[in-house]
């Protein structure tokens, strides 16, 4: 590695150096410029040094530029990114998926009971009572839960059988009364047709005997 | 270059709106620039594109942060500056970029083209001398933009860039005058 020190800091000898150095990469203000264009009009020195730091950047500028190998592109974030749900999802693994079970559990079984309250609220308000209750108490410990849970499920079930009952009664009674109706139907229809039977024979008796007279009385 | 830094503004306030497009173009305008000066850095182009990238992409992370758009391409350097001693500290905590320095240079003296010659010579400066020659000539910063990649004072900058400069002079000396002589009679 080349030294530090500056090797022609001396130089140019009327001691405007930096100031030379600062209007060969033009950071000179434009004052200053002016009259550092009329001192390098009278002193050789400071155009030696000039000179040698135009060769000398052109020199540096003999290294080319080289093409970068590979572009850059971005893309869109929103495309591509996974919403902050799937990512809480994909971090948490066993974490969030368990709390998420969790999660879902409190809510089948809230779900469980407020709908069980809301059955035994409309038909039987003093029970509604008792399940709000259980479901009150059931904060307190899984175990209360799950038997106010079992308790809620069993009226559902109860109630659920006797609505089965019901529909079962309903419809037993329904059959019979359709039932009675169609055979009074086709007794209606069996007694006509034999009153219409016992017409046609009548009048078939009725012809046979007017053809006997009519053929006795033609015979004699 | 006023007209530049207007239009650079411009597309800054459209990505800081969620316009990835407009940063794909701010990229395309830098991207030449930047592998560039991390390349005469690190005199590694896989070090310097690897550089490159994560430059940028702390850039596009950190775009709210730039107080003047007008100032991004010394701001832009600074991460890049910033990327490239980081990783110089990671691999070589003590020596850094010296050693990789001496580990490029030819072997001074040989009758070669001036720019391995220049080359060499850059590569015997130390690394600040090196980086301030590399932004001030090649990158073309103004000395206060230089301040702001460095994290320097400007005074600090025109020492280092001058020595680094009495140095090269004298380095290419004998060789400048014959080739570039040679390359513009003018």
């Amino acid at each position: 590695m080349l030294s530090t020190d500056s090797p022609s800091s001396s130089f140019p000898s009327c001691g405007r150096a930096e100031a030379l150095r600062d209007y060969a990469f033009d950071e000179l203000p434009a004052d200053e410029r002016l009259a550092m264009e009329q001192h390098l009009a009278a002193c050789g020195d400071c155009v030696l040094e000039l000179d040698r730091l135009r060769l000398t950047t052109a020199a540096l500028h003999t290294l080319p530029d080289r093409e970068i190998p590979q572009r850059f592109a971005f893309v869109s974030d929103r495309v591509f990114e996974p919403s902050p749900l799937r990512r809480f999802w994909n971090s948490g693994t066993l974490l969030g998926q368990n709390l998420l079970g969790f999660a879902s559990a409190c809510v089948l079984a809230a779900a469980l009971v407020v709908s069980a309250w809301h059955l035994s609220a409309v038909s039987r308000p003093a029970e509604g009572r008792t399940v709000v209750q259980s479901a009150s108490a059931a904060a307190a410990s899984p175990e209360q839960i799950n038997a106010a849970v079992a308790k809620a499920v069993a009226q559902v079930r109860v109630q659920i059988a006797e609505g089965d009952a019901q529909m079962i009664r309903a419809a037993i009674q329904t059959s019979e009364r359709k039932r009675d109706a169609e055979y009074r139907d086709q007794m209606v229809a069996i007694g006509e047709n034999f009153m219409v039977l016992q017409k046609r024979l009548n009048m078939t008796y009725a012809r046979l005997s007017s053809d006997e007279v009519a053929g006795s009385g033609a015979g004699q | 270059m006023i007209f530049r830094a207007v239009e650079d503004a411009d597309l800054i306030s459209r990505v800081r709106c969620g316009d990835v497009e407009a940063y794909n173009l701010l990229v395309s305008r830098w991207e030449k620039r930047v592998f560039n000066y991390l390349l005469r850095l690190t005199a590694s182009p896989d070090d310097a594109l690897d550089l490159s990238q994560d430059a940028f992409l702390k850039a596009y992370q950190n775009i709210r942060k730039l107080d003047d758009p007008a100032r991004f391409g010394p701001w832009l350097y600074r991460i890049a500056h910033n990327e490239a001693y980081s990783l110089f500290r990671k691999r070589r905590p003590e020596t850094a970029l010296e050693d990789a320095a001496t580990e490029r240079n030819p072997a001074p003296g040989f009758p070669m083209d001036l720019s391995l010659a220049v080359t060499a010579a850059l590569d015997r400066l130390n690394p600040e001398q090196r980086e301030a020659v590399v932004l001030k000539v090649y990158e073309g910063f103004k000395f206060d933009e230089m301040a702001e990649v460095l994290g320097c004072p400007v005074s600090t900058v025109k020492s280092r860039l001058y020595t680094a400069l009495d140095l090269l002079k004298t380095e290419l000396a004998p060789m400048n005058t014959r080739s570039v002589s040679r390359g513009n009679p003018c």
